[in-house]
């Protein structure tokens, strides 16, 4: 074979010019990460770090990086580097650089440059054509380091000589206001040149060939898992970060600090007051809360969950176990498919026009449950049927050669195996539902920012009488609020300013954390109890 | 005695069968295809009709299950054609076979398990005791409690190695541990305690078990698992037990635990069991019945007189290893 190459079973230990490509990788990571915190503005671009200027100091990295890579390559290619690398870099890198530098030429020639459409044309394809040439037709090791060094080196180049500068814009033009400004532009040319060069210095690392391009896989896929854990992180860090000062505003703590509450008719007062989560919004209120907003919420999950996990688990034991698998079934599948991919407003409005008349025709509480309710059934009934479909069929087989009947070994075989799955699937639909504006908005919403007194009390809410219907619940008739509608309607219709609210942006962060602290526990109870019908199917 | 015939199904003409004289066509058959139509056979097997008498096999007492011109289609697949059995009570009977015959087919048409798949149609009779199983009005429930089965694969239930055992009969009805039944005072704790124990120790697993009856049950080994099956099938106190190869998944050791236990059961049980394991039939069973490839009963009798002296030639090749 013309291209076998002789192996060495053992590599020897780590050499100077490993620990400098492994040094390359490692900077190229550093770099990445630096460029994300300078695009979400967690280091501004013109301040100076050290005494120099964060973009001087990104752009003087790019060419150190870029330089080493491509030093690395030259070295490996005239023999200073021991390494195994194929006769070409391989198609799908020299497609992606060819298309890189064809897009750099171009812009290069068109806004650098100030040519006409037919110079950024033959730019482009120069630039592109090289870069294809460069990376196609050289050994491996050439090949894969020279054109993502080259490119890295020049955007440090152009970055250290100020043509993309601090108060550099490029405005397109439109008819639109639009124009991309250095404080992104800088953040995102830097992760993609540092992403490219760390993938090359990474195959040196690996000394190219078969364990070079694992190395370099290797290493775009950790940075990609760790910049998207970083990214959900930051979110909820966000949140977190501006909600906290309005959440325990005004918290005290101590022996009959908090309001009284009635419990199996002991009376007593709380040790503890936090008036964001136990008072509502009125006009002598120190400080404002949120109570009947998170008694909305919670009363709606639970009422959708009551509705919907019963009919949804039904359906999918009958769809599953007792009806023939054929046109039936296949229809079912899709129609509850497709109603899981509704968008909730056409819920919402299914909501209005059809629960709402029916239901003393206002809205209510009830008329939000069973909106959410109706939006959660799909997906109880999808998750529910593939846990089933799950089970094995040989506990089916061994229930009945027991002589056991087929819904006995529903109940007590098939439908304690499939729990875990179906828990999951209830997980899954409640963080939606839980979130829902638009269905609540049509349903159920109330005043916008209630007063304590307007706390939902299903419970405490039942009356019985000696004459029919014997049970009613004004509560479930009325209309509340919610988190996510309480959110809405503070944020984009402004509408705490006219509500004596105080602190208003505090405020709405605090809310925007109490919601996603509330779906955060539905999450957890659901995942403790997935956990528990887990742990009693599994032999540890 | 040699001579051709058309045989009934497939109008393919054959030799009738020597038992001992025509090792020329026994040899020869893989080899030249001959003047003689191929019957359904698989490479090396000789070509032969099956004869009635091979499948009579004379016993003392009544028989336990009998099975008359049974045939079981799956579609358009005949898999199995025209069996006839007599199973004798209190006694161990092996099927054996090469793969695809029918034996596991048959197997589960005597607690009708093929009711269960939708494309297996079933002709002929199964007789429990004189009572036919396929009529109109026959209560599987009952039938399957009298006609216990353990399947190939272990598949004991995610539950406790208790549970597992007491499943069968509290779902009957037979014993009742609900909450109402302990509000009650009416629970049968002591009778399922006593039921665990009975079933484990017939199984030979009690002694292994004993500490950890609460655990799960997919926590034990292979051959333990088996056996937890084998005691969760004597729960339902069956007068049948019927076996689909319960030792193919296990080691040596295990397999050795099994065939001992498959003799202890034979002094109360009827135990009709699968397998592919032909000095294990040779060991455990009393008699033993062939099927060969097409769904054919070719050869039933006493176990010696089957391996020491077939009547049938194919039988012979077969139990010598010359095919399956």
């Amino acid at each position: 074979m013309a291209s076998a190459t002789d192996t060495a079973l053992v590599s020897e230990d780590t050499s100077e010019t490993e620990a400098v490509a492994a040094g390359a990788v490692g900077l190229a990571a550093v770099l990445f990460a630096l460029s994300l915190a300078s695009a979400f503005e967690l280091v501004t671009i013109t301040d100076p770090v050290a005494g120099v200027p964060v973009v001087a100091l990104l752009g003087g990295l790019l060419v150190l990086l870029g330089l080493a890579v491509v030093g690395f390559g030259v070295g490996s290619r005239l023999g200073y580097v021991a390494t195994n690398p194929r006769p070409t870099a391989g198609l799908v890198a020299s497609v992606t650089f060819a298309l890189i530098w064809f897009v750099v030429g171009g812009l290069v020639a068109s806004q650098t440059l100030g040519l006409g459409t037919a110079g950024w044309v033959v730019a482009s394809l120069l630039s592109g054509g090289v870069a294809f040439a460069a990376s196609a037709l050289p050994r491996e090791d050439i090949g894969s380091t020279l054109p993502a060094g080259a490119l890295a080196a020049f955007a440090g180049v152009v970055f250290l000589t100020g043509v993309i500068g601090p108060s550099w814009v490029w405005d397109l033009g439109w008819e639109q206001q639009a124009s991309f400004n250095a404080e992104f532009t800088i953040p995102v040319l830097t992760a993609f040149c540092s992403l490219l060069v760390g993938w090359a210095a990474a195959k040196a690392y690996g000394g190219f060939g078969a364990r070079g391009r694992h190395v370099g896989a290797y290493v775009l896929v950790y940075l990609n898992a760790i910049s998207i854990i970083a990214l959900l992180f930051l979110l909820v860090a966000f949140t977190v970060l501006k909600g906290l000062p309005g959440l325990f505003k005004g918290l005290a703590l101590g022996a009959g600090a908090g309001p009284e509450v009635t419990l199996v008719g002991v009376t007593f007062s709380l040790p503890v007051s936090w008036p964001f989560v136990m008072n509502g919004v009125a006009l002598l209120n120190d400080v404002n809360g949120v109570l009947p907003a998170i008694a909305g919420t919670i009363w709606l999950v639970v009422g959708a969950v009551l509705f919907a996990v019963p009919l949804g688990v039904g359906a999918a034991v009958f769809i599953t176990e007792y009806a023939d698998r054929g046109r039936f079934t296949q229809v079912v599948e899709i129609a509850t498919n497709g109603l899981w991919s509704t968008p909730s407003i056409v819920f919402g409005l299914f909501g209005l026009a059809f629960l709402v008349p029916r239901l003393g025709n206002r809205k209510s509480l009830l008329a939000g449950m069973l909106t959410l309710g109706f939006m959660l059934l799909p997906l109880v009934v999808i998750t529910s049927r593939e846990s089933m479909l799950a089970v094995p069929d040989e506990y089916r087989d061994a229930s009945a050669a027991l002589g056991v009947t087929k819904w006995q070994t529903v109940r007590s075989i098939v439908l304690p195996a499939a729990l875990p799955g179906i828990v999951t699937g209830i997980i899954l639909g409640v963080g939606r539902i839980a979130g829902e504006t638009a269905p609540i908005l049509l349903t159920m919403s109330g005043s916008v920012a209630p007063p304590g007194s307007q706390t939902v009390d299903v419970v405490g809410g039942f009356q019985f009488s000696l004459s029919p219907p014997f049970v009613t619940n004004p509560e479930l008739m009325r209309a509340t609020s919610a988190l996510p509608y309480q959110l809405y309607s503070l944020i984009t219709a402004g509408v705490g300013e006219s509500s004596n609210i105080s602190a208003i942006d505090e405020f709405r962060w605090a809310t925007a954390l109490i919601l996603l602290v509330v779906v955060l526990g539905f999450y957890a109870i659901g995942i403790a109890t997935r956990y528990y019908f887990r742990s009693k199917l599994q032999h540890e | 005695m040699s001579e051709t015939r058309q045989t009934a199904d497939d109008g393919q003409t054959t030799t009738d069968g020597q038992t001992t004289t025509d090792s020329e066509l026994a040899g020869g058959a893989s080899a030249s295809p001959g003047t003689d139509q191929p019957l359904e056979v698989t490479s090396g097997e000789t070509r032969e009709r099956t004869r009635e008498e091979w499948v009579e096999h004379e016993f003392e007492g009544d028989a336990k299950l009998s099975v008359s011109d049974l045939d079981v289609y799956y579609g358009d697949d005949h898999a199995l054609k025209g069996v006839s059995m007599e199973i004798p009570e209190n006694s161990v009977t092996a099927l054996i076979g090469p793969s695809g015959c029918g034996k596991s087919t048959f197997l589960r048409c005597l607690n009708r398990m093929n009711d269960r798949i939708k494309a297996a149609r079933i002709d002929g009779s199964v007789r429990l005791e004189g009572e036919e199983i396929y009529q109109e009005g026959v209560n599987l429930v009952e039938l399957r409690k009298r006609v216990g089965m353990v399947f190939q694969s272990p598949n004991p239930f995610p539950k406790s190695i208790a549970d597992n055992i007491s499943y069968g009969p509290r779902k009957h009805g037979d014993l009742d541990t609900g909450l109402l039944a302990n509000l009650l005072g009416r629970s049968d704790d002591d009778a399922v305690d006593e039921l665990v124990e009975r079933s484990l120790r017939q199984a030979a697993l009690w002694d292994e078990v004993n500490d950890r009856l609460d655990d799960n049950a997919l926590g034990l080994s292979g051959g333990q698992q088996q056996r937890l099956c084998i005691a969760r099938a004597l729960a339902t106190d069956p007068e049948v037990l019927l076996m689909d190869e319960p030792a193919s998944a296990l080691d040596p050791i295990a397999t050795s635990k099994i065939e001992d236990l498959v003799h202890d059961l034979a002094e109360e049980y009827t135990v009709v069991i699968v397998t592919h394991n032909m000095q294990q039939a040779a060991r455990i069973s009393d008699q033993t019945a062939v099927f060969l490839t097409g769904g054919e009963l070719v050869e039933y009798g006493d176990t010696d007189q089957v391996f020491e002296d077939p009547q049938s030639q194919r039988v012979e090749d077969y139990i010598s290893g010359k095919f399956g």
